[in-house]
């Protein structure tokens, strides 16, 4: 029976190369064209299936599967948009030159309506990583690494401390609840995001939750931010980014606040899993933090030979010129 | 006066977490290793199946039998300590040890073990996700709940290694002199071959193992060929 088989293919063949020369052929070696209008080959023509005694079984797993993969495929899709727009809010958040409890109206304004784009997805989504499928689509929701660095970023400009887990996981909630809810009320900025005591409706709705490592790792990039800030307010105001007014004796600047970071995080037992991607981060940090310390010294060096009374433009009006 | 950039307590909630998670891991490691131990014993046990005659199949697999029990509580413990936090932040520790206990229980049932007395053993019998989830008392492709269970990829794993391990033991029953073996798992790896082809699989590791599935068919075809072109093979079949 097997030779026969064998025979079978090899005159199917043997068939195939005399017509070959007139006669187009996808790629598997099956006729194209010609069929009348019929309905395109699917994407991947199974060889004809045998029915046999596990063809149901394995057709209940399929299903299954598809579900999963196709779970996957959504939530892929929702977090590459969900990064993008936090790195938008992060661009719009570098064009601020001052660390202020109000952002610039305009720029506050773009973080407002990326936000509200993100507190869709967020909803969307919310309902498929719930339970047992947040880690099981982890590796899919990177895009919460990348909102926790906005958002962090965001509450350093304006209060210049470190957002805490719990600051950032009611946030990330906040968003999620304010996405589900239709369009009536205008986002506003992330801090005014605490919590309101709105028990049944937060009971109900599934959230995005946050793992520590989002957070973590969040914070790993904010210092990559946090060095971009610095940098930028040090070249066009001329001084280490701080939200003291410099009436008081040796306010706290950009450079204290990195280094803290950096020890905070180094301070940190070791972790026993995830070990190469964490030291990466560490790596990167540390150049960040030395970066700012540089600026810092460079300040504290010739910072002093600015003509007295030198004040740093801050107008507003000069913003768009920056903008890319 | 400003607040400090860094609440103090941050610092001891994530100390906290990660120390926790590092015993976890631990304890896991341990467990695992157990389970690894085990398998491997088993396996080990199950490839003398290539040397074994049917007629000594009833012996043979009540020893396999009683490794197979050992596994079961292992996985037991397993499952009791890693159903106290989310199944998919460590599941990837002990996927690989799973896939390997569920082909070994394949594997023996296949082979005419694992009866019960409502079901009976018998040569040729593949055990299903479910009944698979009943002998290591485990639940099996969870959904909601979060808690241990044995995944559906996971059990195709486990039918990939007895493809496998049978088109092994197709040519040896042919040496053993026993050629309707061969011929029985031929017809079984072929129909599991289409039964894989059902699948829309992604190009991950299952996929790659499924590819290699063809391979095993051509091998026990060639084993079966060479019988029919001989009339070696029995008539009664």
């Amino acid at each position: 029976m097997d030779e026969k088989h064998h025979l079978e293919h090899k005159s199917a063949n043997t068939d195939h190369k005399v017509k070959d020369m007139a006669t187009k052929r996808d790629w598997q070696g099956n006729t194209k064209g010609h069929h009348g209008g019929g309905p395109k080959l699917a994407p991947r023509p199974k060889q004809n299936i045998v029915k046999n005694a596990y063809t149901p079984m394995f057709e209940r797993l399929r299903d299954e599967l598809d579900q999963h993969h196709d779970r996957r495929d959504r939530l892929g899709k929702a977090s590459r948009d969900v990064t993008a727009l936090s790195k938008k809010i992060i661009f719009s958040l570098q064009r601020v030159r001052k660390i202020e409890k109000d952002l610039p109206q305009a720029i506050q304004t773009e973080v407002d309506s990326r936000l509200s784009e993100i507190a869709k997805l967020l909803a969307v989504i919310a309902p498929e990583i719930q339970g047992i499928n947040r880690y099981r689509y982890e590796r899919s929701l990177s895009c919460l690494e990348e909102l926790i660095e906005a958002l962090t970023f965001c509450h350093y400009i304006k209060t210049q401390t470190l957002a805490s887990l719990e600051q950032m996981r009611l946030a990330v909630e906040e968003l999620a609840r304010k996405g589900a809810v239709p369009e009536d009320e205008v986002m506003t900025g992330v801090e005014e995001t605490a919590p309101q005591p709105e028990k049944t409706a937060e009971k109900e709705a599934p959230t995005v939750s946050i793992t520590e490592d989002d957070y973590l790792y969040g914070v790993f990039d904010l210092t990559g931010e946090m060095m971009r800030f610095a940098t930028t307010t040090a070249a066009l105001s001329g001084g280490m980014a701080s939200a003291a007014d410099g009436d008081g004796d040796e306010p706290r600047t950009i450079v204290q606040d990195i280094q803290e970071i950096g020890s905070f995080i180094e301070m940190l037992p070791l972790r026993s899993g995830h070990r190469t991607t964490w030291e990466k981060k560490v790596e990167v940090m540390r150049q960040s933090i030395e970066k700012v310390e540089k600026l810092g010294y460079g300040w504290k060096v010739r910072g002093s030979e600015r003509p007295a009374g030198w004040v740093p433009d801050l107008s507003p009006g000069d913003q768009g010129d920056l903008e890319e | 006066m400003a607040p400090p950039m860094i609440d103090p307590a941050l610092f001891d909630q994530l100390k906290s977490k990660v120390e926790e998670d590092t015993l976890v891991r631990k304890e896991l490691d341990q467990i695992i290793d157990e389970l690894a131990q085990r398998v491997s014993y088993v396996q080990g046990v199950l490839s003398r199946i290539h040397g074994t005659p049917r007629s000594k199949y009833p012996s043979f697999l009540s020893q396999v039998e009683d490794g197979i029990k050992q596994e079961v509580e292992t996985v037991k413990k397993l499952s009791e300590f890693a159903s106290k936090f989310p199944y998919y932040k460590y599941n990837f520790k002990w996927m690989r040890f799973i896939q390997d206990a569920v082909s070994t229980v394949l594997l023996c049932a296949w082979l005419g073990g694992m009866g019960t007395d409502s079901r009976p053993g018998e040569v040729g019998r593949l055990l299903t996700l479910e009944d698979i989830g009943e002998i290591f008392q485990v639940p099996v492709n969870l959904k909601g709940q979060d808690a241990f269970h044995i995944t559906i990829e996971e059990y195709l794993h486990g039918l990939v290694s007895i493809t496998d391990e049978l088109s092994r033991l197709a040519m040896n029953s042919v040496t053993l002199g026993d050629a309707a073996m061969a011929v029985k798992i031929s017809s079984f790896i072929k129909d599991l071959h289409a039964g894989f082809q059902v699948l829309n699989l992604k190009n991950d590791s299952l996929r790659k193992r499924v590819d290699s599935i063809k391979y095993c068919v051509k091998k026990v075809e060639d084993v079966v060929y060479d019988l029919s072109l001989r009339g070696l093979i029995p008539k009664d079949e």
